[in-house]
């Protein structure tokens, strides 16, 4: 319940708490669009950008056009430009790069479950992981630079760009190395539990034995690497120049453009809920697996109907 | 291994770069163009930039901007851990509900974007680690409150407590030595470590992509260096051969890897017997 609270409130307080810290800076709204040294006009400009009624009105008007799919304006960063057109473009490349990110953790989930790492390779795994996502970042924006030279920002370029980035994603800050550790040591404690080992003996896969129980957990982990990767979009895409939303939400803050933070923050709050969701209903629907009764096998259950006489 | 050298070690590497950050000047020192691009064995300890400015006081005044903030983040994330796992131990279900539920809220906000969002905040006339140092602890908090209680759990919880006090212990003998000092211990240390670096990676990621578009830092003022700007003098060595800025760039990741052996040491040297 908690968990789909959490993922119902997100994308509605997000730019709550953005539009309220539009008005806690000091000064007037409108003057970061238009600072009154440089322009006049300055309470024309309000009323046009919906800054002149407070920080209510402005969040619900930008809530009312965000549900029909328009995002207001960029304040700065291309200022007077529809922030969806923005988002459309940004949005795909994320998703890839994101996507891309995904496979070398998944890749980490199936080896600490196969239980077959040799022990050598974990800690080494762990050593790499210890590097900041932003070194590897420069290291892979320099193998860029250094494979296409003048040519790293044409297409193929952008394509080797995300590659890197997806490899930074997936191995820096322990994304992959604590991914492989903690579905181990998941896997490796529940083998333990008795229920398994008599599975074992009946000629039954643990594997699947210890899926219902396992799979809250692994959604739970694996959710929190999603979301650490999400995180990260915004340092490897400024560092490797990728066009995504994480580098347009850090162009948004460092020009203080608060029409792009506020629809690429809530981009992220609506893919952390929809991550919720799906832990959500991930649990839910083990839970309904687990309640059900234990089904036999159709041989098993004709003898039982024949012994019975139908009678169950 | 005995945990005394391991902690030993950790202490020096916070004391030499708090001392560093303690002594750091206000101002980098004036050009020396003759020394320009020094390498460490010409200049030591870490050589010159391309101006003759020993790297050295890059090193320093990088270790103030982060040593202060990532104590700090380190201490506020050490006192929620305690927190969770004393509160484990209260066994109250409506106060384990609400922990699990700030947990729940805090956890799902990417931390980048929470940090980014607050960093429009600082007014660029006073910039500072300390509120994204703090906010990134706050972030962090759940995560650590959760393994501690999930260890407090394992000790008993409620009746752990119950247990003790049938034997006659003060509650300030049972929470704080038997609990937080015998039990929690590995796990506080560790999260406050981890913290710490986390906070230094932060400064380190958010100075360098501002020095990427030539703006400035959220973390520090701009008469200060941060590590980042060691790290781009050096970016060059890495595409264009013999420009002679390797040093730059070695410097700046021994000084990074200085900060992640302090974590391992320091997690090392709490751990349980």
């Amino acid at each position: 319940m908690v968990r789909l609270f959490a993922a119902l409130a997100l994308p509605v307080a997000v730019p709550g708490i953005i539009a309220s810290l539009i008005w806690a800076l000091p000064g007037d709204p409108a003057e970061i669009i238009c600072p009154p040294e440089l322009c006049s006009g300055t309470a024309e400009l309000a009323a046009r950008w919906n800054l002149d009624g407070g920080p209510w009105q402005f969040y619900f008007g930008w809530i009312t056009s965000a549900l029909q799919g328009q995002f207001g304006n960029s304040w700065r960063v291309l200022q007077g430009e529809p922030v969806r057109n923005l988002l459309n473009e940004a949005v795909p490349t994320t998703a890839v790069l994101l996507l891309a990110g995904m496979v070398p953790v998944l890749m980490a989930a199936v080896a600490g479950a196969s239980g077959r790492v040799p022990k050598v390779v974990a800690p080494a795994f762990g050593v790499f992981g210890l590097v900041p996502a932003v070194v590897l970042a420069l290291l892979g924006a320099a193998a860029v630079e250094l494979k296409l030279g003048a040519d790293s920002f044409d297409a193929e370029g952008t394509r080797m760009r995300i590659v890197a980035g997806a490899l930074v994603l997936g191995l820096a800050d322990g994304a992959f190395s604590d991914t492989m550790a903690g579905v181990a040591a998941l896997f490796s404690s529940e083998r333990k539990q008795r229920y398994v080992q008599i599975a074992m003996l009946r000629g039954e896969g643990a594997f699947t034995n210890m899926l219902p129980n396992l799979t809250p957990a692994l959604v739970g982990q694996m959710r929190a690497r999603t979301l650490q990767l999400v995180s990260g979009t915004v340092v490897v895409e400024v560092v490797l120049r990728v066009n995504g939303i994480g580098d347009l939400l850090w162009n948004g803050t460092l020009l203080q453009d608060f029409g792009v933070v506020i629809a690429a923050a809530t981009a992220y709050a609506v893919f952390s809920a929809i991550l919720l969701g799906m832990q959500a209903a991930a649990e839910v629907a083990v839970a309904l697996w687990v309640r059900r009764a234990p089904t036999a096998a159709p041989h098993e259950r004709s003898a039982v109907v024949a012994h019975t006489g139908g009678a169950l | 291994m005995s945990r005394w050298l391991p902690a030993l070690l950790a202490l020096a590497i916070f004391g030499a770069l708090a001392s560093m950050g303690w002594l750091a000047p206000q101002h980098l020192s004036e050009p020396v163009l003759e020394r320009g691009l020094k390498s460490w064995d010409a200049f030591p300890p870490f050589g010159t930039d391309s101006r003759g400015r020993p790297l050295l006081e890059y090193a320093a005044q990088g270790a103030r901007v982060v040593v202060v903030p990532a104590a700090l983040a380190g201490c506020l994330v050490a006192a929620m851990s305690v927190a969770g796992g004393l509160l484990r131990c209260v066994g109250d279900s409506r106060v384990d509900a609400a922990v699990a539920a700030f947990g729940e809220v805090v956890g799902a906000l990417p931390r980048m974007v929470v940090i980014l969002v607050a960093a429009i905040l600082i007014p660029s006339t006073d910039r500072s680690l300390v509120p994204l140092a703090l906010a990134w602890a706050v972030l962090c908090s759940p995560g650590a409150m959760d393994e501690a209680a999930a260890v407090a759990e394992r000790l008993g919880g409620a009746r752990f407590v119950e247990a003790l006090r049938a034997h006659g212990f003060s509650w300030n003998r049972i929470f704080l030595y038997h609990i937080v000092a015998l039990n929690l211990r590995p796990v506080i240390v560790r999260q406050a470590c981890e913290t710490m670096t986390q906070v230094t990676f932060l400064e380190l990621a958010l100075s360098y992509l501002s020095l990427q578009q030539n703006q400035s830092s959220f973390t520090h003022p701009d008469d200060l260096r941060s590590w980042a700007d060691m790290l781009k003098l050096g970016y060059p060595a890495l595409v264009i051969p013999g420009v002679g800025t390797g040093h730059a760039l070695a410097a700046g990741l021994f000084l990074v890897g200085s900060v992640v052996l302090f974590a391992r040491l320091g997690s090392f040297s709490a751990r349980a017997r």
